[in-house]
């Protein structure tokens, strides 16, 4: 017993001290070759979250295209996405894969909240670009002087949801809310942006709050608890799945809201497809906003962009679904990495590409709007704004498409 | 002749504790860094799977409330990472204790099933009381730094740290196995009406052995915290109590030196031999591999796999050719018994 003791304590320190001996880093160029420049990111290709795969595929298609026409500034990109099932213990170790083995030059488009707060700190640590994660949790834009190698994209919910209040406020004045929303900090800033978009003059609107749990089962019980309350306009702030369930739920229970408004993540053809033929009545109708270019709806068929858009699905991403808008998501993102890399000019560091971003001017007076987003929606940043994107438009489902209603709409303005 | 293999292994994964930084990225050392503490927590499993026979689905929760407590300690009340360790692993261990009284009266898939409600828990609880737990957003550790005062790599520290730990561990394994206890934890496994003519308490047994188990749980899920430098609850998921156990089986029921595998396993199927799977059947069959779920495809096709090749997981292989014996019947029912007699 004694010996055996002895021989592995001596082991031990033994071990210990050649590690440590071994500490040296080397150091690598990061990501840029004579020919290649490196891009990666983490997404849920499998999970409660898979529904969002598209979007890499998206971004993808977007980079073979551009690669074909001869790539940025001589560079062909390489982009490389894993699949992090949205456990963010598997995003950190991707991560630092990307960062410490794969030596990527910018990590683009990280998508979640959750999986993307626990390696900002790293990523900041290590100056590497977090560039245009895909969430809008209004943190990634908001803290950028703590988080400088930081920034998000997508309008942020809080935004989203104060122009849901004051739609509902100025357009239905004696509609009585009832507000579905998941308990965490993504349906928070939706709450928290509804009750500033309402103002305090029209706060008892909201007959009804029901927070559900992502990982609990169907929200049943919370709609029920919307239905009881006699609320007349039925307010989904969810992701995909348990948005698709709220719809077949409420028809189930013979509820017959006269509105109903979903936030835009989870309001897109695809899902809303999936409700109805999963027998829910109450699709049509459907309040959201949008800030891109719609593939389901055929008036945006004749626009530059959506003809652009098809030929890449076409092309270089054939099994894809380009009426899916989360495709289109991510050739617009796309778009924005590669005018970001090809003002950098021939030798791109980390910190221009920041600088870049942090300087974006991609408007329509400019003469650089992106064509894949709804004409007139600018995305700009400068000292003192950090939300690339802001202005949306509010749009209505009916008969299987998105009708937009009126002008965009700066949901950060006044 | 019992001796020479078990210190042979022993020494071997010193070397190759001390070898591998060298030859390695410093991704891949951190990667080996979890291979350490999933060690730690398959030792654990497998005293009370492995030799005491009880299936445990509720593990990843175990590390859970290990890595809460340390992540809870550092941040909130301000105490060293390291210092933490022993108060998860007592804490888990007296919530293992606590589950161990009820749970045992329970056997085989009843016992499974049972202890499946305590991950399904454990996200309910800490959602339920986000002030002290963080909520769904979880809490933040501030990322590693090394506490050598040298310019050690932060992977390289949480490297150093998880396996001077885990080689600790292993050694406090090797003796709860030993002598008596052991003996009395293996009758419980082999023969309960027998432990019980022998004057062994079966009912505390189990109970001992849970509470044994959730301590190195507790103990791996606070270095888990410190490595990931983040806990919430899409950290701990099901998944992830499923796969402690299919590593322990993997590995080999029973058998220490197995868990080693079964760690490796556990790190290395979901993050790089997955995906590098994935991308060869693309090759070949040119199907869509970035399809959502085709992962748990591969996962589901390897584990099928390796207990067809070897039923008494690496273990009971290693042993196989060590030993020398063709026989099916003579190697693999003595190890993979516990196994099989649930499954």
């Amino acid at each position: 017993m004694k010996r055996t003791f002895l021989l592995l304590a001596a082991a031990v320190l033994a071990s210990a001290a050649v590690v440590v001996a071994a500490g040296a880093a080397p150091s690598a160029a990061p990501g840029v070759t004579a020919k290649t420049i490196l891009l990666e990111g983490t997404f849920p290709l499998s999970g409660p979250a898979s529904g969002y795969a598209p979007i890499p595929s998206g971004m993808q298609a977007y980079f073979s295209y551009v690669n074909k026409k001869g790539g940025v500034n001589g560079r062909k990109i390489v982009f490389k996405f894993e699949d992090d099932g949205y456990n963010p213990a598997n995003t950190v170790q991707l991560t630092h894969k990307f960062v410490e083995q794969d030596h990527a030059f910018a990590l683009v488009g990280g998508l979640g909240t959750e999986p993307q707060l626990p390696v900002r700190q790293y990523l900041n640590d290590n100056k590497v670009p977090q560039l245009f994660v895909s969430t809008g949790a209004t943190t990634f834009d908001r803290d950028w002087s703590q988080y400088p190698w930081t920034i998000g994209w997508q309008p942020d919910y809080e935004a989203e949801g104060a122009i849901y209040g004051k739609y509902v406020a100025k357009n239905f004045p004696t509609a009585k809310l009832g507000v579905l929303y998941q308990n965490d900090d993504y349906g928070n800033d939706y709450l928290r942006g509804l009750n500033a978009g309402l103002t305090a003059q029209h706060q008892n609107m909201i007959v009804a709050t029901a927070p559900y749990d992502l990982s609990s089962s169907p929200p049943a019980a919370q709609v029920a608890k919307l239905k009881a309350s006699g609320a007349d306009t039925f307010v989904i702030f969810a992701t995909p799945t348990p948005t698709i369930q709220s719809y077949v739920i409420a028809t189930k229970l013979g509820w017959k809201p006269a509105h109903v408004i979903t936030n835009s993540v989870s309001a897109t053809d695809s899902f809303l497809t999936i409700a109805t033929k999963s027998g829910s009545d109450l699709t049509n109708g459907t309040l959201t906003v949008n800030y891109l270019l719609d593939p389901s709806n055929p008036i945006y068929n004749k626009t530059p962009g959506m003809k652009l858009y098809r030929q890449i699905m076409a092309k270089y991403d054939p099994k894809g679904n380009a009426n899916d808008g989360l495709n289109l998501y991510g050739v617009a993102k796309a778009w924005n990495i590669v005018q970001l890399l090809q003002s950098l000019g021939k030798n791109p560091t980390r910190a221009g590409l920041m600088k870049a971003a942090r300087n974006m001017n991609f408007t329509t007076k400019a003469k650089k709007a992106n064509p894949f987003a709804l004409p007139g929606v600018d995305i700009v940043t400068r000292a003192g704004d950090q939300f690339p994107i802001s202005q949306v438009t509010l749009v209505q489902y009916q008969n299987n498409v998105f009708k937009p209603l009126g002008k965009l709409i700066n949901g950060r303005g006044a | 002749m019992k001796l020479p293999l078990g210190y042979l292994g022993f020494g071997a994964l010193v070397v190759a504790v001390v070898v591998t930084p060298l030859l390695s990225t410093h991704y891949r050392t951190f990667q080996f860094a979890f291979v350490g503490i999933y060690l730690i927590a398959l030792l654990g499993l497998n005293i009370l799977t492995g030799f005491t026979g009880q299936i445990s689905l509720g593990h990843g929760a175990f590390m859970g409330i290990g890595a809460y407590t340390t992540t809870i300690l550092v941040v909130d009340h301000g105490w060293n990472n390291l210092l933490t360790l022993p108060v998860a692993g007592i804490v888990t261990g007296a919530v293992g204790l606590a589950f161990g009284l009820p749970a045992t009266r329970f056997a085989g898939p009843y016992l499974a099933l049972a202890t499946f409600a305590i991950p399904l828990a454990f996200i309910g609880v800490l959602k339920r009381f986000p002030h002290f737990t963080g909520g769904t957003l979880g809490k933040q550790l501030s990322p590693l730094r090394s506490e050598l005062g040298l310019h050690t790599n932060p992977s390289l520290w949480i490297y150093i740290v998880s396996w001077v730990v885990a080689l600790l561990m292993l050694a406090v394994a090797w003796f709860t196995v030993q002598g008596r206890f052991g003996r009395a934890l293996r009758s419980v496994r082999d023969s309960e009406i027998a432990a019980t003519a022998n004057g062994v308490s079966t009912a505390g047994m189990k109970t001992l052995a849970f509470g044994i188990s959730a301590f190195f749980c507790g103990v791996a899920g606070g270095l888990f915290a410190m490595a990931v430098t983040f806990v919430n609850p899409d950290t701990f998921p099901i998944d992830l109590s499923i796969l402690l156990l299919v590593g322990v089986v993997l590995g080999g029921a029973g058998s220490l030196g197995g868990m080693v595998f079964g760690a490796l396993f556990v790190e290395f199927i979901r993050i790089t031999w997955g995906p590098a799977l994935l991308d060869l059947f693309g090759h070949v069959h040119h199907i869509n591999t970035r399809a959502p779920g085709s992962s748990l495809v591969v996962y589901g096709v390897v584990l099928l796999l390796v207990l067809y090749v070897a039923p008494a997981g690496v273990a009971g292989l290693v042993r196989r050719v060590a030993t020398g014996r063709r026989s099916v019947a003579a190697w693999a029912k003595p190890q993979a018994a516990p196994a099989q007699d649930q499954a």
